[in-house]
């Protein structure tokens, strides 16, 4: 396999050729096996055949004299080998498993070629004694050429030859090494090598049928395989297409020309044109005439690196004259001849997306204005009545317009939290930093919640020695993180409590820590205490206040100026809120 | 700072509820004397003959929104040295640091506390060179 630049697996051409040089090895051996058993038995009834017809020439030729018996004799066992090979044969055809039972239907073949060996050589020990010179040299010819007949019938199997010739040569040479004759004596001493020849040659026959069965079936493995391939190929195939005709997004296929060669539905229905008004065409067709000389611009580019681009954004004018705004990515397919097989334009229509975060914008801009203005009137008319400017009134008058101070406040607290986190968020809000002492901060922000601390009857304290160290932070926005964590701590104590401030230096960092009384962090809320909107205990919202967006406003202020926030429960009960800022150097 | 204490202020804005508003906090909480006027269009006028020491201007008013007020002011002789504080609900820093440079004294942002806008002022007007 190769790997495109642009991430294209596709097959090298070299490859078939490295494929074919070990495909013999890739044959099953059991299947090689059974075909050399049935190569083996078709031949037997061609063997039985020919077994018969020389059987029945050689008794006629040796009948003669008080030999008859033993012709006979000999003749019926012949016929019963005979029989018995045409039992084997049947066995085997009839034989369901026999592609399973190879080994042991190899095994009886062996033992009947064996045993029709015996036969021949039997025929050799009894009947070359004792004929006359022209029947012996008959007799000698009729060996040689079952023998040598049993090279082609035996050659898928060379040891099953070698039984079979061993088998009618081994009593041949006794006979003639005995007979007393010098130049018998000779003939069975070359006898050996001939039938070390003979099998020589039935292995070599052997080494070439089994390449030959090897082949075939590596190659009917390999075809089954290229058939599979081909089949996983085109249902991939098949589902790549489902998924870009499916896509929701616009997938256009073109040329290096930029010419459209393919469109998905959603192209269809993102621009307005059927598939055949988009065809063949330009893609020129899906941009403004004022940026063609843009596109063949960036076009050019793209075909020229052979790279992907990715984020493109685009005024693409729809067949009815209205424009979306698409992101494209395109990818160009390159084979690894480095030649550019076609390009793949993907679009997703943004148009809703920006029109959304316009929307937002706007809405945010109203939130500011709009909402404050009237809260300016409200909580100020409000606060001039509750500050006595006007005089005093009536005590349940009195009651009822701090009531409303308190909740116009509330929603005011809740309107400049929501701007704060979408300021944050959208990476519109700038820190103005500035080298603050700590300890100064901290007294800065005690006294600017003291008042709210009365409101819950709780004190703000200093434990131990407050650190004169440095840090460079938003004075501002830091003072808003202290007023939420005083403030939580206030309206989460006791009556009468404590909360305790402390500064320490560790490693290069400077922390706060905010200790109060309360009833602690509830297990379940503690993963989540500095998201969004998030109290432990919604009633408390109603009765003590808070937008349940000051914490995850202070993690953010706290992070954008490279420090951290936690809590940790507080020995005796409370929870201590710390933040860590790293020293001004 | 100016050796005068800040008695005369002229409040620009549009929005009558907050006109009312903070004519109470200066003239019963700061005890000074205050010039509202509710048409920017006539404004250089009124401030022009009202003669105050300092001048507020809200940012957003029909017709004419307060940095192009501030800055007919700055074109006429009789108001370009008065000391001018932007009141506004406009809040981000580069809309107050747009301010400044602009030349004004110093700005404040809505919703402010009637009870604290006196001394708001004072504290700004102390600051003038």
């Amino acid at each position: 396999m190769n790997t495109l630049a642009n991430g294209i697996d596709t097959a090298e051409p070299g490859t078939a050729a490295a494929i074919s040089a070990d495909i013999r090895d890739r044959a099953d051996p059991a299947l090689v096996r059974a075909d050399r058993v049935e190569q083996l038995y078709s031949q037997l009834p061609l063997g039985m055949v020919a077994t018969i017809v020389i059987g029945v020439i050689a008794a006629f030729e040796l009948r003669e004299g008080r030999f008859i018996e033993l012709v006979l004799f000999w003749g019926g066992l012949l016929a019963l080998v005979v029989v018995l090979h045409g039992m084997l044969y049947f066995g085997y055809r009839s034989d369901p498993r026999k592609l399973q039972n190879t080994a042991q239907w190899l095994r009886w073949l062996g033992i009947g070629a064996f045993a029709a060996g015996a036969v021949w050589g039997f025929a050799a020990a009894v009947f070359f004694p004792s004929h006359a010179d022209e029947r012996q040299v008959f007799l000698a010819f009729l060996l040689a050429g079952v023998i040598s007949g049993g090279i082609p019938m035996y050659a898928a199997s060379w040891p099953v030859f070698a039984a079979y010739a061993a088998a009618i040569t081994l009593p041949f040479t006794y006979v003639l090494a005995t007979f007393g004759n010098r130049l018998f004596a000779e003939i069975a001493l070359l006898i050996p090598l001939f039938y070390g020849v003979s099998v020589a040659i039935a292995f070599r026959l052997n080494g070439v049928f089994l390449a030959g069965y090897r082949l075939r079936h590596a190659y009917q493995r390999q075809l089954i395989e290229l058939q599979e391939a081909r089949r996983q190929i085109e249902a991939s195939g098949r589902k790549l297409a489902l998924f870009a005709e499916r896509a929701p997004i616009a997938v256009l296929e073109l040329d290096a020309q930029g010419t459209i060669h393919q469109v998905n539905h959603a192209a269809e229905l993102l621009f307005g044109y059927a598939a055949d008004e988009l065809i063949g065409h330009s893609a020129k067709r899906l941009v403004k005439p004022k940026y063609h000389a843009d596109f063949e611009r960036e076009w050019g580019a793209v075909i020229g690196n052979r790279a992907p681009v990715a984020g493109v954004k685009v005024r693409n004018p729809r067949r009815d004259g209205i424009d979306v705004v698409c992101e494209w990515t395109v990818t160009p397919l390159v084979n690894p001849d480095g030649q550019l097989i076609s390009v793949i334009a993907q679009g997703r229509d943004i148009t809703a997306q920006l029109e959304a975060e316009r929307m937002k914008k706007e809405f945010t801009s109203t939130l500011s204005h709009e909402l404050r203005t009237p809260l300016t009137s409200i909580i100020g008319s409000l606060q001039l009545i509750n500050a006595g400017v006007l005089g005093e009134v009536p005590k349940d008058v009195g009651e009822l317009t701090e009531v409303a101070e308190r909740n116009g406040q509330r929603l005011l607290d809740l309107i400049n939290d929501i701007l704060d986190i979408e300021k944050i968020e959208s990476g519109k809000l700038t820190l103005v930093p500035e080298v603050i002492r700590v300890d100064e901060l901290v007294r800065e922000a005690m006294v600017l919640n003291k008042g709210f601390g009365d409101r819950f009857k709780v004190r703000f304290e200093p434990r131990g020695e407050l650190v004169t160290r440095e840090v460079t932070a938003d004075r501002k926005r830091l003072l808003q993180v202290m007023t939420n964590l005083l403030s939580n701590a206030a309206k989460f104590s006791p009556e009468g409590e404590v909360v305790e401030i402390t500064t320490e230096e560790l490693a290069g960092q400077l922390r706060v820590g905010v200790h109060d009384r309360g009833p602690g962090i509830p297990e379940a809320f503690r993963s989540r205490i500095f998201g969004r909107f998030t109290q432990a205990d919604s009633t408390a919202t109603r009765h003590k206040g808070g937008t349940g967006l000051g914490l995850a406003i202070c993690k953010r202020l706290v992070e954008m100026m490279q420090g951290r926030i936690g809590f940790q429960d507080r020995d005796g009960g409370g929870t201590t809120f710390w933040f860590e800022l790293p020293r001004h150097a | 700072m100016p050796e005068r204490p800040l008695n005369r202020i002229c409040y620009v804005e549009d929005d009558e509820d907050i006109q009312r508003i903070v004519r109470m906090s200066l003239e019963r909480v700061g005890k000074m004397t205050v010039e509202v006027v509710g048409d920017p269009m006539v404004a250089i006028g009124k401030i022009t003959s009202f003669k105050p020491d300092l001048v507020m201007l809200d940012w957003m008013m029909p017709g004419m929104d307060g940095p192009t007020l501030f800055r007919k002011m700055k074109e006429q002789p009789e108001t370009s040295a008065l000391p001018v504080v932007f009141i506004t609900a406009k809040a981000t820093q580069r809309d107050m640091d747009e301010l400044l440079a602009l030349g004004a004294a110093g700005t404040i942002s809505k919703p402010f506390s009637p009870k604290d806008l006196p001394e708001q002022l004072r504290a700004i007007w102390a600051k003038l060179p």
